[in-house]
């Protein structure tokens, strides 16, 4: 009898070791498994040595993609200086994109990036059709009329703060990813060349701080 | 005959008549729809209030006569003059309709058509599909290997009895025989089936030691990867963009959820459930998320939604905080795995290594992510060199320097071709 149950405990160990899935399991060598360095999200806080994972400790490590104000990424554009209200707004359509001629390769990028962020609810096309469309509600035809006058800096300024409901994209492209996405959403646009500069018009119909040719 | 030719041909052109009157209608309606879809649906849902309010019942709301047509042409116009539609803006401003000046009278009223005869298509909530028959092989295989080895018993027993009796037949003395569970070769095939047994459980469980496959914690807010990245198709890298640029994919900040949740407030797509059983009430996560984010959905200067004010002068919203999700698929310290060298570079899908995420109501960790799991993706994945353009051209400087040495331009290649005086060499 003795020797049945000393199987019979032996089995009962290799099964009880596969638990369930909501806690991780354990782990051979708990101070390689979890890093000491510093890690985002990581399980354990990695200033303490732990292999309890209910001990959390101090604060985790979490960000946002925003750059560090007052610091440009190498390879981007300089930042936008105008202030996130009516005035700003208005002031937008004066700055121009300095995205003039794009290659075939970064055109294909911003359309790769269109797709990604904003064809969800603009629509591949920019119809206003995307998948989300109809729950979001309130999407613009950025092939209407009023768009296709909307200067590039008046877009630039929508999509770095958003508008209506509409949310900022700042921590989610880099400043030349949205000018470079302004420049192909005029391609579904059917090629019109936009009013840029200080001749722009702001969009009439969609702002409700009515804004006046300036 | 040729009365009843007159008859049947009267018969034939008044059924031709309604028949194309029919058809006309069906084109006028079908029209609306369209017309409907293309220019009002973004901001209008016919039945319910959206971004605008919900049109049907409209003729009973708004001021008799051509108000409506005045009103598509320029709303804005309305606005300044009219007390009906100043009352509408009061109520779903501050964003004016747009207008649709150029709009001609017979597609409004097709639209119009449209709205009024709409009926909501079923109700929606999931009469749900039958769950597939699961596949019962496995029991049925087990069932018979069971009947078989009860009836190998029997047949044993029935054996060792019969046995005995011509024993006695014959006056064959032979010893008691031994009850089987005294019965040495039934013992020694028991231990040998515990221990095979027995064997595969703990070698498995020792090599699952550290690899956490099929991972699937509590996270704090009910996320469903199903709803977001399957049923409403949003790009895996919209929310984890770092995947594309660096060695985390990244789990998106709050004001990434927020892009959408600003207005996305109420979960009204199929039901949630748990994986034992329990209903998630989507709406309740969302608040959750509102908490998370110190957003108020009645706040704001509209009471439409906006940011808690920042009072304890920290930089964010009251109550913001950062969502504290548990990290489902970790690797050692001594593994170095950079998501962009895949993504980017090796344009593998997000599937390869997470399994169908657009189709799990919970992320769990669907590969081991043990070394010889990678190790052998490496050994069968294809490497794209072309220098057409497509490729990565990795080996593009070495082609060149191959091609210079059998020209004679140059006579060997030194590591500083290869990139050996770059600073990061050294200083790293």
């Amino acid at each position: 009898m003795y020797k049945f149950s000393a199987i019979a405990i032996i089995v009962l160990i290799a099964f009880s070791s596969c638990g369930d899935n909501r806690t991780p399991g354990r782990v051979y060598a708990p101070d390689m498994a979890y890093s000491r360095t510093y890690e985002a999200y990581d399980l354990l806080d990695s200033t303490k040595f732990t292999g309890d994972v209910l001990d959390k400790g101090g604060d985790k490590i979490y960000f946002n993609a925003q750059p560090v104000p007052g610091t440009i990424k190498r390879g981007d554009e300089f930042p936008y200086t105008l202030p996130h209200d009516s005035v700003g707004y208005k002031l937008s359509a004066s700055v121009a994109n300095p995205f003039v001629g794009m290659s075939s390769v970064e055109m294909m990028e911003a359309a790769r990036l269109y797709n990604i962020n904003c064809g969800v609810c603009h629509g591949e096309k920019g119809k206003a059709n995307g998948p989300m469309s109809g729950k979001v509600g309130g999407i613009v035809d950025l092939t209407l009329p009023a768009y296709v006058t909307m200067a590039d800096g008046t877009m630039f300024h929508s999509i770095t703060y958003g508008k209506n409901n509409m949310g900022s994209y700042a921590s989610q492209l880099t400043r030349k990813q949205r000018w470079q996405i302004i420049k192909y959403v005029r391609t579904l646009q059917g090629g019109v060349k936009p009013a840029t500069d200080s001749t722009a018009k702001a969009a009439p119909a969609v702002d409700s701080a009515t804004t006046t040719k300036n | 005959m040729s009365r009843y030719r007159k008859i049947v041909s009267k018969l034939v052109a008044s059924l031709l008549l309604t028949a194309v009157f029919s058809i006309n209608n069906n084109v006028l309606a079908a029209d609306g729809e369209a017309l409907f879809k293309a220019n009002c649906a973004s901001c209008h849902k016919v039945d319910k209030d959206f971004t605008g309010p919900a049109l049907q019942g409209w003729k009973d709301r708004v001021p008799e006569g051509d108000w409506i047509y005045q009103w598509m042409a320029s709303p804005a116009k309305m606005i300044d003059t009219d007390p009906y539609s100043q009352e509408l803006f009061k109520k779903w401003g501050p964003t004016k309709m747009t207008a649709f000046a150029s709009m001609p009278k017979e597609e409004i009223d097709a639209i119009f058509k449209y709205v009024d005869e709409y009926k909501p298509a079923g109700s929606g909530d999931g009469s749900a599909v039958a769950a597939p028959a699961e596949d019962q092989s496995t029991l049925w295989y087990g069932i018979l290997t069971l009947i078989f080895a009860l009836i190998g018993f029997v047949l044993l027993q029935v054996n060792s009895n019969l046995r005995k009796l011509s024993d006695e037949k014959e006056g064959i003395k032979r010893g008691e025989p031994v009850p089987f569970y005294r019965n040495k070769t039934y013992l020694m095939t028991a231990i040998l089936v515990l221990f095979a047994i027995g064997g595969y459980w703990t070698i498995n469980g020792a090599i699952g030691l550290g690899r956490h496959q099929n991972y699937e914690p509590v996270q704090p807010i009910f996320y469903s990867h199903k709803v977001h990245a399957g049923i409403n198709q949003i790009s895996c890298l919209y929310c984890h963009g770092g995947a594309q640029d660096s060695k985390h994919a990244g789990i998106p900040s709050v004001n990434v959820c927020m892009n959408c949740h600003m207005a996305v407030k109420e979960y009204t797509g199929e039901k949630l459930v748990r994986p034992d059983g329990t209903e998630v009430n989507g709406t309740a996560e969302i608040q959750k998320l509102y908490s998370y984010a110190g957003w108020d959905p009645n706040g704001g200067p509209e009471g439409k939604g906006g940011y808690n004010p920042d009072k304890n002068g920290d930089g964010v919203p009251d109550g913001a905080r950062p969502i504290e999700w548990v990290k489902i698929h970790n690797l050692p310290d001594h593994v170095y795995f950079n998501h962009s060298q895949h993504v980017k570079v090796g344009k593998q899908q997000c599937q390869t290594c997470h399994g169908n995420i657009q189709d799990m109501a919970e992320v769990k960790q669907f590969a081991d992510l043990s070394m010889g799991w990678c190790i052998n993706c490496h050994r069968q994945t294809k490497v794209d060199f072309n220098a057409d353009g497509k490729g990565n051209r990795f080996y593009s400087i070495y082609e060149k320097f191959h091609q210079d040495m059998k020209n004679g331009k140059m006579d060997s290649v030194t590591v500083e071709h290869i990139g050996g005086t770059e600073c990061q060499k050294c200083h790293y």
